[in-house]
């Protein structure tokens, strides 16, 4: 792919393999390849298929989805914990979330 | 994760909503890291809850003996990251700044730079253990742990789901 052009990086390369063993070294491809898929797991990215993004711009993004994430798996929390709360002990409705949660 | 749930005693009612929460997001995140089994951000989570003595009981039975395989110390990649970012870098700004006008490129390098590495500060906050990771490797943590993210929100909206629906059958 053209993407990325020459670059000078390839001297920095070559003092990596010096340094460490040839299979260690982490190629261009899938650097890219890893981008694309976090640019894919993005929301926006779904929504519009935006073409590559910047580097701050997927950081930022990204940031966002984990905080997003992390907001929702605290709400589920909530409302799981009251659900569980709620639950009358005698109903038959709380007999099989007990029963779910002993198996 | 029921589990989690069943050892937390959820169900008691001597709980507070504050704790009862906490017990549910606990086994929520125990349930996630066991399923996804040895990474640096698993480790990095089960130690971070393990910081709680109460917790660890609950930890040792849910994980079994994989609460022993996660908290044992591991050696990780560290050599060969410096370089990694600085290539991972270079090779997105690369594709930024060539669709800009050529002579504002060095301006906006700078700028990107600066950017990017408040953003990766960011990152490295929110993702547990990031703070030792650069480069590739946060990326590759990264998108490991948003896909588990999506997997833990998923099980709980069903569990709630089919909670709900039992009550109002």
């Amino acid at each position: 792919m053209g993407l990325l052009g020459p670059q000078q990086p390839r001297g920095e390369q070559a003092i990596a393999t010096k340094m460490s063993s040839r299979r260690n070294r982490i190629s261009d491809e899938e650097i890219n390849e890893l981008i694309s898929k976090l640019q894919s797991l993005l929301p926006e990215s779904r929504r519009r298929n935006i073409g590559r993004a910047s580097a701050s711009k997927l950081l930022k993004e990204t940031c966002s989805y984990i905080k997003s994430l992390h907001r929702e798996v605290d709400d589920l929390s909530d409302r799981l914990s009251d659900l569980i709360a709620t639950m009358d002990s005698n109903s038959p409705q709380a007999e099989i979330i007990r029963s779910l949660l002993r198996s | 994760m029921l589990l989690g749930l069943q050892l937390a005693g959820v169900s008691s009612k001597g709980m507070t909503i504050q704790e009862r929460k906490s017990a549910v997001k606990l086994s929520a995140d125990v349930a996630m890291a066991g399923a996804r089994g040895s990474t640096n951000w698993t480790r990095a989570l089960i130690a971070n809850l393990s910081k709680q003595e109460r917790n660890k009981a609950i930890l040792r039975c849910i994980l079994g003996k994989d609460y022993e395989k996660l908290t044992k110390p591991c050696q990780y990649h560290s050599w060969k990251n410096p370089r990694s970012k600085q290539i991972l870098r270079r090779s997105v700004i690369r594709v930024c700044s060539r669709k800009r006008n050529v002579l504002r490129a060095p301006a906006t390098s700078v700028l990107a730079k600066v950017l990017v590495k408040k953003r990766t500060q960011v990152l490295k906050s929110l993702l547990p253990g990031g703070e030792s990771l650069y480069g590739f490797y946060l990326l590759d943590e990264t998108l490991d742990y948003v896909i588990s993210l999506r997997v833990q929100v998923d099980l709980m909206q069903r569990l709630l789901k089919a909670s709900e629906t039992s009550n109002l059958g």
